[in-house]
């Protein structure tokens, strides 16, 4: 854990919330292991070891002989993070909680399953750089109408408009604060395009979304 | 030696209690009082609590019951500390649900920072033992990340205490009875010795995958007998030598009051 993270106590991520991902999984999902789709937010954490700031470099993963991973992926996100307990909160109310908005990026082992928690692959040291700073939630008039936008050494790989998730963010803080209360300062990664973005050893990742700001790591290994 | 931390006469206390039941503030005061009096308000017994990981299927017998081969690899899962709370207090069961579950669990606490740790090394990260309850609401399972959040991470579903006992206190770990008794009546009865990963393997397991830290908790799973709670039954989650971890449970609404 980095001291000086923008993260306290709890970053909840959200899973499978990209409508376009959903379609083209949906023949899977309702085989084995799944059965069916998810009928609720798919959630994990990223427990306190993986937080990590702007600027910092992610370090690259090893398997279990202490060999190189062969491969990492990254997903970003916007941040919400919670300004006051919240508790059992309505769609209609939960904007309120906010206290204001940053990005997250999810570095992680490429992802072939979803029906176990993946602790293998997304709570790597390092791996959940959040900022570059959090602005405040007055400075956005709807966050569902913010765009993620990848970059990885200055190319683009990825664009994905939060108009394309499954869930809002007002449902999601809604329905996570059904489950568990939310403390000031907690941060929820409310959704990741469904294609996650491949990197390789010294690469430089930049996330950025208009008005929140750019989020810039490099993957160490190099 | 065991360690506390509890509100006694209105202040918040660390305390330790040795071999007599005698209670002394980590500030060195003794503290004229019983341990089992009412005078007493357990807090969970670790400070700053850290990561909690959770094991799913970490005993032969109880991954039988759910009809589940047993796991090849450890089914962790990971928890926040919005799911503790102490002894003899409650836990609330959700409205229109079918089947609530207790999980008494040993917890080995760790007390040292460590990465890519040997299993041979790995009692050395340990500081101490302690016992939780990890409640399970099995109506919402769903097969994502299964033992999923809305399952596992809800709010007072982790009762964790009353104390920490001493590593080197515990003569051996992978030896000891563990009961339930809901209202008075023995309904799960097991052994840590029946456990599929023990401590070290998962000391070492979780230890190449990250770093571990002062105040992370490992719930060791538990074996079988799963019956349903409802509001009003009082579990009581013993492992010898360790301690007895006593939850009432509550409705929901009795539980978030004015937050209902």
């Amino acid at each position: 854990m980095t001291a000086n993270t923008l993260v306290s106590s709890k970053l909840v991520c959200v899973a499978l919330n990209d409508k376009s991902q959903l379609a083209a999984l949906e023949g899977t999902f309702n085989e084995a292991p799944y059965k069916k789709p998810p009928t609720q937010p798919v959630l994990y954490y990223k427990p306190r070891n993986t937080w990590n700031v702007d600027g910092a470099e992610v370090e690259w993963a090893k398997d279990f002989d202490g060999n190189d991973a062969p491969a990492m992926a990254v997903g970003a996100s916007l941040g919400v993070v919670i300004g006051q307990e919240t508790c059992r909160v309505s769609q209609a109310e939960a904007l309120e909680y906010v206290r204001g908005y940053t990005i997250v990026c999810d570095f992680s082992l490429p992802e072939e399953s979803y029906f176990r928690p993946d602790i293998k692959g997304k709570c790597l040291d390092t791996s959940a750089p959040v900022g570059p700073e959090i602005v405040p939630a007055d400075t956005i008039d709807n966050p569902d109408a913010l765009t993620v936008t990848v970059f990885v050494n200055g190319e683009r790989k990825n664009v994905f408009p939060l108009a394309n998730m499954q869930r809002s963010v007002a449902e999601l803080i809604s329905k996570i604060s059904w489950i568990m209360t939310l403390q000031p300062g907690e941060v929820i990664a409310v959704g990741f395009a469904g294609e996650r973005v491949p990197v390789a050893k010294g690469d430089r990742v930049e996330a950025t979304i208009e008005g929140v700001g750019t989020l810039t790591n490099t993957l160490g290994g190099a | 030696m065991r360690h506390a931390r509890i509100i006694f006469e209105g202040r918040e206390l660390d305390i330790d209690i040795d071999a007599s039941d005698r209670i002394t503030t980590t500030d060195g005061q003794e503290l004229n009082v019983a341990l089992d009096s009412a005078d007493i308000t357990w807090l969970p017994p670790v400070k700053e609590p850290g990561t909690i990981f959770a094991l799913g299927l970490n005993y032969a017998d109880h991954a039988t019951e759910l009809a589940f081969e047993p796991p090849k690899e450890p089914l962790v899962f990971i928890k926040h500390a919005n799911t503790l709370t102490g002894h003899k207090q409650v836990s609330y069961r959700p409205d229109n649900i079918e089947f609530q579950h207790y999980e008494c669990e040993l917890v080995a606490v760790i007390g040292k920072r460590g990465k890519n740790i040997k299993r041979e090394d790995a009692m050395d990260y340990v500081a101490g033992y302690t016992v939780c309850n990890d409640f399970a609401i099995r109506d919402y399972l769903e097969n994502y990340y299964r033992p999923n959040l809305r399952v596992k991470s809800r709010d007072s579903l982790l009762p964790m205490g009353p104390w920490i006992v001493d590593r080197d206190d515990v003569a051996d770990v992978n030896n000891l009875r563990l009961t339930t008794e809901v209202n008075g009546k023995i309904t799960q009865d097991g052994s840590t010795r029946d456990m599929i990963f023990d401590i070290p393997f998962l000391v070492e397991y979780l230890s190449k995958i990250m770093t571990l830290n002062p105040g992370d908790m490992i719930a060791t799973g538990t074996p079988h007998g799963m019956v349903d709670m409802q509001p009003g039954d009082t579990v009581v989650c013993t492992i010898e030598d360790i301690c007895s971890l006593e939850t009432r449970i509550v409705s929901e609404k009795e539980y978030y009051g004015d937050k209902y």
